[in-house]
């Protein structure tokens, strides 16, 4: 699949304009010129979020470092009070009893106040990654329809779940402890620059030492991990695309190549995860060495100025007791160090996911800067388009200087070949898609100064692909109108004609629509579909294909139910099914993105036309 | 988890070295102390190594053996011992890193074959199983799940020698000390292994739940980003939010319960090491004091020592117990898959073309699972080679649940379906479905090129036989007219496609493959009648011998077949027979023709046939 890919996801044309393929798509070659302190500090931005948390941990945090770094002074102090004489151990018992009071004392307050810290901890990680979804979803109900018409839907998943995780864990366990191993060096720093300055600069010869070799392997490390979370994702639409068209896999026997091209990205990941585990592996040891080579610096400068050079100014008063501290310190220099070393994949990973959910978020939303606010009652459902041009593609033009007037209370048709421009028609009239030129309006006001909230209300759709949501039928069909109380929305079922099958399952209006459909029919699916619709109780209605796989019978059904309620309203409707359409008071014939010609049935009739020609050739095809 | 560990065999050599370079790490890791005595002692306080009471043999013959027996610079013992103890630290941090290197490629080993056989596993599923999983809960199985199993692995191989020695070897050393102090560790570990049970038992049900709440947020995250056009159309942006909101909202409930139930262990373990350590303090002080002999200093200090190593590995091996409970939450969701066995087994059976290509004998059927009556009922139809049957009927009354049969998507309830004069539940379903052009109702495209998506029906389809099949769907006007023709890149799902284009792809997928059996579930419902008929005709002229199942609505779409089967409202079929006796015999044919009939002026059915 590689070579596949590599033309996917580089080369390969879109039919959509502009961008690039999927998120992984184009960035899969890409170097990441990714701004990292960007997606940091929005990272910090969000855990900023819940403050009064973060307070209390960072301050708790401070307390135990405290109580750590106290604690071994404390027991010090006790077994100090053992002392060696005359050849034997004595103890001055009472003063060791109150220092182990004073230690339990302490420590049980350090227990508490460290469950504490685990508990906040826990919230604020936890806090801050249901806002990251949460956010993210919101971002993504308002993305526009293009963006999830061009990315795969798998890897905007993964974003949700996988990422969203990593950073969840990241911040659950990486800030309390870069917290406290930052506090701790910083105590430790101090007690070292109080004890000898000149000894406290040579040991910091080591510290660029350690930041520019942290930075070169961070940034292999946020590659890998990075490819690590892209592979995460492709590996998840792979999954989703193939179990969701399941059925068309089976049918054409794909199942091995489905699996051996899982597996070539199952393949990649691992080897991706390979390298970036043994990247995060190398960090540990690499700073234990940087550390030593600070101690034994330490200890051979410290010998030097104390037996070489014992009176110049920069080797004065450094005793055997200063040496022996500032090892001591370096020491304890060690552990925050390798504290962090530790959390330092599982923040690359973190970044790495936060990068891709910020890189959703950053998309465009859905342009929606309307002010003229309309509701259902005052429309008339004129609607009028005007020089429309627009293409998918720059230079493909679906519509060409398309322009219709439509009376409010009509019915309109939509006639046409096969990619002739019908449900483009639709797109722009939803607000789908924006028209590079040309502007559509209701009643005279531009639908582009329509909140798209008030447009979107005033309009029903039926869509070629019925989508249906796995929940009881009855929540599906209520989806057009949630107040709807349950005979509305059995109304609506029975306008459709779907109340007839409905009330024939088991469970009625309760039955869950399953994931994949198996428990309806494509023609049922489409029932519903319109009763949702109906349901909704919009001023314009528009039917897409919308009876494509209900019979003849049924449908003649539905029309008639249909008369009374469409009273005053305008509608679309777009079949290839001339009986859908006949009744229509106007028929627009589309001819490669321009109207071809427009009339009643009767008129386009006599007109002998394209709808002529059609119409013609339907009849002789029924009537040989 | 059994069967996880099973999956580690093939990587045992890398199971087996990277724990052992753990142990060389942490040798290594343990003589960096000596070493540092050595320097502080011998370097900067200046004492002797050869002192009886202070100096040490090791030291010493380190330092014999470097320079002889004659050597006293102070600067040179401190810079060989720190040299010393710069090379073990690579040394050592070469084994760590190459113990991660080898727990990284066995447990990442494991999570490819772990991935590549649960995937598999999932494509020879049958429908009606992966649809019961849902595709929300196989894509989390299949990523975060393995994931997370593929953690707990690297983590145990990497730590699960590393606590058991410090733990065993800190035992033993307390127990040589004395054994007053080994009552310390006698009270201490049991309130440990209490309060690690206790938790761990809570713990439990929660991380199964956790991963439960994780499929529901990437279902209604699927939902709403595959139904975007519906969201939208219906402005229930808000409502989906909340929706969202409300699945959102119990993920983060259940993981935040399971962290606030962990998180009591590692408070209570420092408690407990603390406590151990007053204890030790105290037994010690207190056994001095009533001057008992043989305690002092030293033996306190190392006590203090062993019982806060024994302690931290005890916490240590509870991390790796944690995550085991994780994995095992996770384990059991992949196993579910992997045990799952396909309910639809295939037969070895095959049969080469004969006159009768289908043959429905006494079918009834019932969808899996479900109630009431039949949705098909002893329908016995028999499909010639070369034939055309048409399927007629209302909406919902079976017509897609007959075709599905014939590929095996579900098995016949009663009765038996033929293919070629062989029941199709003794075939090999592979060479079954090799045999079948099945064209669904939702034309399903994937993402990738419209020539990649018509190969799909025949990978080793030429060029020229892709576009003369896409010829005859009557899809190669409109492809052509793409810039990109052929290598136009189709969106998942074929969003970037119209109905009608969707259907011929569609179609021309299944011609590409030459099949025996052409179905075609209400497949251009999406064009109009002209481009049908010429596609109908082109069919016949291409596929002279292949028998055709074709569903649709249209009077005008069926009228030509050879013979056209009408199924009744019950699900049965009480007419199969040409378009002319139809009209004579069947009364829902009738109806049906009438309906549409009205399209064209011609009332009441009297249509001069």
């Amino acid at each position: 699949m590689s070579e596949e890919n590599k033309k996917r996801t580089a080369d390969m044309p879109n039919i959509r304009p502009g961008g690039p393929r999927g998120p992984m798509g184009a960035r899969l070659n890409a170097e990441r010129p990714k701004n990292t302190r960007q997606t940091l500090g929005k990272l910090f931005k969000y855990i900023g979020k819940s403050r009064a948390v973060l307070t209390a941990l960072l301050t708790l945090v401070l307390v135990v470092t405290v109580i750590d770094i106290a604690g071994p002074k404390l027991q010090q102090q006790a077994i100090d009070t053992i002392r060696f004489e005359d050849g034997r151990f004595t103890v001055d018992f009472d003063s060791m009893r109150f220092y182990l009071v004073l230690m339990g004392i302490i420590f049980a307050v350090s227990g508490v106040l460290t469950y504490m810290q685990s508990l906040l901890s826990a919230k604020l990680a936890q806090n801050t990654v249901y806002r990251l979804r949460r956010d993210l979803f919101r971002k993504i109900s308002k993305l526009p329809i293009k963006y999830t018409d061009d990315h795969r839907h798998g890897d905007i998943m993964s974003t949700m779940t996988n990422d969203a995780e990593n950073v969840s864990n990241a911040v659950s366990q990486t800030i309390t402890t870069l917290f406290s191993a930052v506090m701790t060096l910083i105590g430790v720093g101090v007690m070292m620059i109080y004890y000898s300055p000149i000894m406290t600069l040579a040991a910091l010869v080591t510290i660029p030492v350690t930041i520019v070799f942290s930075a070169k392997l961070g940034r292999f490390m946020r590659k890998y991990f990075a490819d690590q979370q892209k592979l995460l994702g492709k590996l998840n639409s792979h999954v989703e695309e193939m179990v969701s068209g399941y059925r068309t896999v089976a049918a054409y026997g794909r199942e091995k190549k489905a699996v051996s091209d899982f597996a070539e990205s199952a393949g990649k990941l691992r080897a991706c995860s390979i390298k970036a585990r043994v990247c995060g592996a190398v960090m540990g040891p690499v700073m234990n060495f940087l550390g030593n080579l600070q101690y034994v610096i330490l200890a051979a400068l410290g010998g030097i100025l104390m037996i070489k050079f014992p009176d110049s100014p920069v080797g004065a008063g450094i005793t055997v007791g200063t040496i022996q501290a500032m090892l001591t310190y370096s020491k304890k220099f060690t552990h925050p160090i390798n504290m962090i070393a530790n959390q330092y994949s599982t923040l690359m990973t973190a970044l790495a996911g936060a990068e891709r959910i910020f890189a959703v978020m950053d998309s465009e939303d859905e342009t929606d800067n309307g002010t003229k606010s309309v509701s259902a009652e005052e429309v008339g459902g004129n609607i009028e388009f005007e020089n429309i041009n627009f293409g998918y593609v720059a230079d493909e033009p679906v519509l060409k200087n398309f322009s219709l007037s439509v009376k409010s209370g009509q019915k309109i048709a939509l006639v046409g070949a096969t990619g002739s421009g019908k449900t483009t028609v639709i797109n722009l009239l939803m607000r789908f898609y924006e028209p590079q030129s040309g502007r559509i309006t209701i009643d005279g006001t531009d639908i582009r100064d329509i909140p798209k909230e008030d447009l979107r209300h005033l309009i029903s759709i039926v869509l070629q692909d019925t989508v249906l949501w796995n929940d009881t039928i009855r929540s599906n069909i209520k989806y057009g109108n949630l107040s709807a109380s349950d005979e509305q929305t059995e109304k609506a079922a029975d306008t459709a004609m779907a109340a007839r099958f409905i009330e024939r399952l088991p469970e009625g209006y309760d039955t869950v629509i399953s994931e994949g459909g198996t428990n309806l029919s494509q023609g049922q699916r489409q029932l519903l579909a319109i009763a949702r619709a109906v349901l909704a109780d919009p001023k314009i209605l528009i039917l897409d294909e919308a009876t494509s796989s209900v019979d003849t019978r049924t449908e003649m059904n539905i029309q008639k139910a249909m008369i009374n309620l469409m009273k005053g309203r305008t509608s679309f409707i777009i079949a290839h099914r001339l009986s859908t359409i006949r009744d229509a008071d106007v028929i627009v014939v589309l001819k490669d993105g321009v109207i071809a010609e427009a009339g009643s049935h009767e008129t386009l009739i006599n007109q002998g036309g394209e709808y002529f020609k059609l119409y013609s050739r339907q009849s002789a095809g029924l009537a040989t | 988890m059994k069967k996880m560990f099973s999956y580690l065999k093939p990587y045992w050599l890398c199971a087996v070295i990277s724990p052992l370079m753990m142990i060389l790490e942490v040798v290594a890791d343990l003589s960096l102390p000596y070493l540092m005595a050595y320097i502080v002692n011998y370097g900067i306080m200046g004492i002797d190594v050869n002192d009886p009471n202070e100096g040490s043999a090791l030291a010493g013959r380190i330092l014999q053996t470097l320079f002889g027996s004659d050597f006293s610079q102070v600067t040179i013992i401190i810079i060989t011992f720190g040299v010393l103890m710069l090379l073990i630290t690579l040394i050592g941090g070469f084994f760590g890193t190459f113990s991660a290197y080898t727990s990284a490629k066995a447990a990442h080993g494991l999570g490819y074959d772990l991935r590549r056989d649960a995937y598999g596993k999932i494509m020879s599923l049958s429908i009606e199983q992966t649809d019961k999983f849902t595709t929300g809960s196989l894509v989390t199985r299949m990523t975060n799940d393995i994931s997370v199993i593929v953690d707990f692995f690297e983590m145990l191989l990497k730590g699960f020698v590393r606590s058991p020695m410090f733990i065993i070897g800190g035992t033993i050393m307390i127990l040589t000390l004395d054994l007053t102090f080994s009552a310390v560790l006698l009270c201490a570990i049991p309130a440990l292994v209490i309060v690690i049970a206790c938790v761990l038992i809570r713990v439990t049900p929660i991380y199964a739940r956790v991963q439960k709440k994780l499929d529901k947020v990437n279902s209604v995250v699927g939902e709403n980003v595959g139904g975007a056009r519906v969201v939208k159309a219906f402005v229930r942006e808000d409502y989906e939010c909340s929706r969202f909101d409300k699945a959102n909202e119990e993920l983060k409930n259940e993981n935040y319960r399971s962290l606030k139930t962990m998180a009591i262990i590692s408070p209570m373990l420092t408690i407990i090491m603390n406590f151990s350590v007053i204890a030790v303090i105290y037994i010690g002080g207190f056994n001095i004091y009533i001057e008992n002999a043989g305690f002092n200093t030293g033996d306190i200090m190392a006590a203090i020592t062993y019982i806060t190593q024994v302690i931290n590995s005890v916490m240590m091996a509870t991390n790796i117990f944690q995550s085991i409970l994780r994995a095992g939450a996770s384990a059991k969701r992949v196993n579910e898959v992997l045990e799952t066995e396909p309910i639809i087994k295939s037969g070895n059976g095959e049969s080469s073309c004969k006159d009768t290509a289908v043959s429905f004998r006494n079918v009834s059927f019932r969808y899996p699972g479900t109630q009431g009556r039949p949705v098909l009922k002893n329908i016995n139809i028999d499909v010639k080679k070369g034939e055309t049957l048409a399927v007629i009927g209302s909406t919902g009354c079976g017509k897609s649940s007959l075709a599905c049969l014939v590929p095996r998507f579900y098995d016949a309830t009663e009765g038996e379906v033929l293919v070629n004069g062989v029941n199709v539940k003794d075939w090999d379903i592979e060479k079954l479905r090799a045999k079948i052009g099945y064209v669904m109702q939702k034309s399903e495209l994937f993402s990738d090129t419209i020539e990649g998506n018509i190969r799909w029906g025949n990978p080793d389809a030429s060029h020229e036989e892709v576009i003369s099949a896409a010829k005859t769907a009557q899809a190669d006007d409109f492809i052509s007219g793409f810039a990109e023709g052929y290598g136009t890149f189709v969106a998942e799902k074929g969003a970037s496609l119209s109905g009608g284009q969707k259907q011929r792809i569609s179609v021309a997928r299944a011609l590409v493959r030459k099949p025996e059996i052409l179905i075609l579930d209400d497949a251009t419902s999406a064009l109009d009648l002209v481009t049908e008929a010429k596609l109908r005709s082109a069919i016949k002229e291409k596929a002279k011998d292949t028998a055709v199942i074709m569903i649709a609505q249209r009077i005008a779409s069926v009228m030509e077949a050879d013979r056209i089967a009408v199924i009744e409202n019950d699900g049965s079929v009480l007419h199969v027979a040409p378009h002319e006796q139809l009209l004579k015999e069947s009364s829902t044919y009738r109806d049906i023709y009438d309906s549409q009939m009205r399209e064209y002026g011609v009332k009441g059915g009297k249509a001069n046939v």
